[in-house]
């Protein structure tokens, strides 16, 4: 780009602007990271990996692989059908319902959570129901699952919407025209084409299922060995002054954190060759 | 009148069950808890929703939260405009390092930020260490809400400012070049009023998410009532305390807010994407 | 004769945008038909309802005697071309054209090996066999052009509807396949109908023409019909380049706003609109000229001249020879005659012919001719 050499000419401006860059970048991206490390192994392996196969650790990180399966499994069904009708279609109410659609990464993880507690928690709507019925969500797995569902939701539909908005419906169209059913024209044309963008969502809705914490906190009851999952396993070990622990716990989410973004990367890249490789004109 | 109808691909097939889906799950999972918690928190009627919220303290953590997610945003509008410009413009060594480094925030849980944070700038941390000679303390304060703060919204500033400065087309920069103007001129009337509303986005998306944020702030906040404590953390205090309608009249006046900004962002995002 | 296609009574509206009123059309078997017009005239909606993408809000599509709003888009035996081809990008060339045959129910679907032999011969017929493992990305636009042919052609439909079939390609490509699909069409007899806003396309490949605006159809006929005898001023100033001047009928004589008189038409006596093709105008050197030429550039075999005539400015074209012979140049000063045109009296109504008022050859001495 030649406006590049242009602006940049005798100028200080571009070392100094890329030095600010990367101190910001290193002080307010790259610290928490270091630091989750350094103190996760500030006593040495043996106490990191002690930390890491106590019980009630591993237990949370059942729990937690638990509940990113059933609430991804929920993401990722409604993803494809949002997508699917907001960009297939046009019909009255649509704008109203991407919002409504978006709407859960606006509201504070905490009312994800409270509104579980409101409805099914001792003295919620419909807590005497269930407690005549020996029903628990609230401080069990379905109320986790449902906070985490709350938060997750918008994930993957919002992956695929716009790409699938800008692939159009050409190719659906010509599979129909084809005499291909519904089912095979989603299998055989839309699944494929879409496919590292679906991955994309449900890895990010997986980070963030695996991650949650404002949400599951409310309505867990941080019952030890029961219904704490690996963030707040972080929380109580931290509140304990248990700080190796807790690192050591927030080391493996941090790892978590580390792997989505690299593959998100990856999937990206190829999503885009996808893209740009269509079948249509250039 | 199908198109009215709204059938306009009358070929593909799936609308029905597609929005069904859609709108059955956002309707149970959603909508109904939410309607559930408005109920609740005017099921007293309305002035007893205007006390629960007129409480001191309450008010007290809705001017600590607002405050510390103005001067949140702001900064990081600061620091993503820096960064969004350095990533565009320039090639240099670890560039691709910090461009991806920028979406740590989104797949970082926020409690291993919180106490990441917590640790850096507590008056022994490394950052904190720094500055308590100054006699600046941060963690355990309003500051350290703000630090937390930055670091979730940051990257809502950066990849809304990003894809603008990328498709700003360049001859619009080589024609002020070459009309006279100085780079200092081309900034600030050619590419700052093509990014404004990129960057105005950018700031209202960290604004509204510094608002809900609960994980990240909680360990650095201190907590102190009155002085330290977030609008989140009162919800869970007063669930806490089966004060089920004031936790929902809290949680209502949020959603309301949330659900203010999220127009005005899609507002914002029409307007920038209608230049 | 039965009609391959009827079309009756047709209308479509978009919102509060009428795309089709009213379309009444047959398309004969194993003809090749075009629709064209600007682009929303409803062309392409047209092809899209009779392909059943599209279902109109009134009237029927008719295959054969059968209705085929009974039939889904994949049950009507429809070959479609997609404008951008709409290939599928993740599969090769051999899958996408053994698509169509491999979603076939499994009572029905052909065996591997016909289906491959099947898909060979189409390649071969559309000669691409050696591209059968390349991807769509790796294809140049004719080449995916004629994919997405074989691929249309791989289910034997009983129609074959293309949607701008050319428009994608560049100025060459586009020539040659525009041969290449009509000799297809002579050998194969398919009934076919494609969309274009290009009339030279048109003229060229159709046996007949459908000329759309707006909405409805204009005109349909043979292309030398549509050209020379057009059934309304929009259909002439869509065919080819051509001069529009106000005018008015004064007892058959055609008399300009500015009181030239242009020529003689049979026609009742009010406001009229004249339409005069630059290779139907004459020039001549008159010194007393009211007309000069301002622009002069040679064409091929041809010379374009813009010649200004009052506040107007008209598009003239004659053969080099010619204005080699004349001896002009531009500034020079010149009287203007047509030897004929088309007068329009009424929009809609088809054109009455305009004829020079007195010999050509005398024209220069009378006052008030055009241009003198």
């Amino acid at each position: 780009m030649s406006s590049v050499a242009l602006r940049t000419d005798g100028s200080l401006a571009r070392p100094i602007l890329i030095a600010l860059a990367m101190l910001v970048a290193g002080v307010v991206l790259g610290l928490p990271l270091a630091i989750v490390l350094v103190e996760a192994f500030a006593r040495g392996p043996g106490t990191y990996l002690a930390a890491l196969v106590d019980p009630d650790t591993i237990d949370a990180i059942a729990l937690t692989l638990i509940v990113a399966l059933c609430s991804v499994s929920v993401t990722t069904v409604f993803g494809i059908a949002a997508a699917w009708c907001i960009a297939r279609f046009t019909f009255r109410g649509r704008s109203l319902l991407l919002t409504l659609i978006d709407l859960p990464f606006s509201v504070s993880p905490v009312i994800a959570g409270l509104v579980q507690v409101l409805l099914f928690g001792r003295r919620g709507w419909l807590g005497p129901f269930l407690a005549a019925h020996d029903v628990r969500i609230v401080f069990a797995l379905p109320g986790i699952v449902l906070a985490t569902v709350f938060v997750t939701l918008p994930f993957v539909a919002r992956e695929l919407m716009p790409l699938m908005q800008e692939q159009g419906a050409e190719e659906e169209e010509a599979a129909l025209s084809l005499g291909a059913s519904g089912w095979q024209t989603f299998r055989r044309v839309t699944l494929p084409n879409i496919r590292f963008a679906l991955l994309t969502g449900v890895l990010l809705a997986n980070a963030r299922a695996m991650g949650e914490f404002g949400a599951v906190s409310v309505v867990s009851g941080h019952i030890r060995g029961a219904t704490n999952t690996m963030p707040l396993q972080v929380e109580i070990l931290f509140n304990d002054y248990q700080i190796e622990a807790a690192f050591a716990v927030a080391s493996v989410l941090a790892l978590l954190a580390l792997v989505t973004l690299g593959l998100k990367l990856a999937l990206e890249r190829r999503q885009s060759v996808l893209l740009t490789t269509k079948g249509s004109a250039p | 009148m199908s198109h009215a109808l709204g059938r306009p691909h009358l070929v593909i097939p799936g609308f029905r069950l597609s929005l069904g889906l859609t709108t059955g799950t956002l309707a149970v999972l959603v909508l109904l808890p939410l309607a559930a918690m408005i109920a609740i928190g005017l099921a007293n009627g309305v002035p007893a929703f205007v006390a629960a919220l007129a409480d001191r303290r309450v008010m007290a953590a809705f001017r600590v939260t607002i405050g510390a997610a103005l001067v949140a945003a702001v900064v990081s509008a600061a620091f993503g405009l820096l960064l969004a410009w350095v990533l565009t413009r320039y090639r240099f060594p670890g560039r691709r390092i910090i461009d991806a480094a920028v979406d740590l925030p989104f797949a970082l849980p926020t409690a291993v930020a919180g106490i990441a944070l917590t640790a850096l700038y507590a008056p022994n941390g490394w950052v904190g260490g720094l500055l308590a000679p100054f006699g600046i303390k941060v963690a355990f304060t309003p500051l350290g809400i703000v630090v937390a703060l930055v670091f979730v919204g940051l990257p809502f500033v950066v990849r809304a400012v990003q894809p603008v400065l990328e498709d700003l087309p360049a001859h619009e920069e080589e024609a002020a070049h070459l009309l006279g103007a100085t780079p200092a001129q081309t900034f600030r009337r050619v590419i700052l009023p093509a990014m404004a509303p990129a960057l105005v986005t950018g700031f209202t998306m960290a604004f509204a998410r510094g608002l809900g944020e609960y994980g990240s702030v909680i360990f650095i906040a201190g907590n102190k009532p009155m002085l330290s404590e977030i609008v989140p953390l009162l919800i869970v205090i007063q669930l806490d305390q089966y004060n089920y309608t004031g936790a929902a009249a809290i949680g209502t006046l949020m959603l309301l807010a949330s659900f203010v900004l999220l127009l005005a962002i899609n507002r914002l995002q029409a307007w920038a994407g209608g230049r | 004769m039965t009609a391959a296609i009827e079309i009756r009574g047709v209308s479509k509206r978009f919102g509060s945008h009428l795309a089709l009123d009213n379309i009444h059309l047959d398309v004969r078997p194993g003809e090749l038909l075009a629709l064209l017009g600007p682009s929303g005239s409803g062309k392409t909606s047209l092809l899209r309802i009779i392909a059943g993408l599209e279902a109109p809000d009134a009237g029927q599509v008719l295959f054969g005697a059968e209705d085929a709003a009974q039939r889904r888009a994949g049950e009507r035996e429809v070959g479609f071309v997609f404008q951008h081809y709409a290939l599928f990008r993740h599969m090769t060339v051999f899958e996408n054209v053994a698509f169509g045959l491999r979603v076939v129910p499994r009572a029905r679907r052909l065996p591997r090996a016909v289906i491959a032999e099947r898909v060979t011969r189409l390649l071969e017929m559309v000669q691409l066999a050696w591209l059968a493992d390349r991807m769509p990305a790796q294809l140049s636009g004719g080449q995916r052009q004629r994919v997405a042919l074989a691929r249309a052609l791989a289910i034997e439909p009983r129609v074959l509807l293309l949607d701008e079939p050319f428009g994608a390609l560049d100025a060459k490509v586009r020539k040659e396949l525009r041969r290449w699909l009509r000799a297809l069409h002579e050998d194969v007899k398919l009934t076919s109908v494609f969309v274009t806003h290009d009339q030279d396309e048109a003229l060229e490949l159709a046996d007949r023409v459908v000329v759309m605006s707006a909405g409805r159809i204009e005109q349909i006929g043979g292309p030398g019909e549509v050209y020379t005898a057009p059934a309304s001023a929009f259909v002439h100033e869509f065919l080819g380049d051509t001069n529009r001047l106000d005018c008015r009928i004064e007892g058959g004589r055609v008399v300009l706003t500015d009181g030239a008189l242009l020529g003689r038409a049979d026609a009742p006596d009010g406001t009229a609109v004249a339409y005069v093709r630059p290779h139907e105008l004459d020039v001549a050197a008159t010194r007393e000229g009211a007309a000069v030429i301002r622009h002069a550039s040679t064409f091929g075999p041809l010379v374009r001249l813009i010649v200004g005539f009052g506040e107007s400015s008209l598009d003239v074209a004659m053969p080099v020879e010619r204005w080699v012979r004349l001896g002009l140049a531009v500034d020079d000063r010149v009287s203007l005659t047509a030897r004929y045109g088309a007068v329009f009296t009424r929009p809609g109504q088809p054109a009455v012919l305009l004829r020079p008022c007195i010999p050509m050859n005398g024209l220069r001495a009378v006052p008030g001719a055009l241009g003198a």
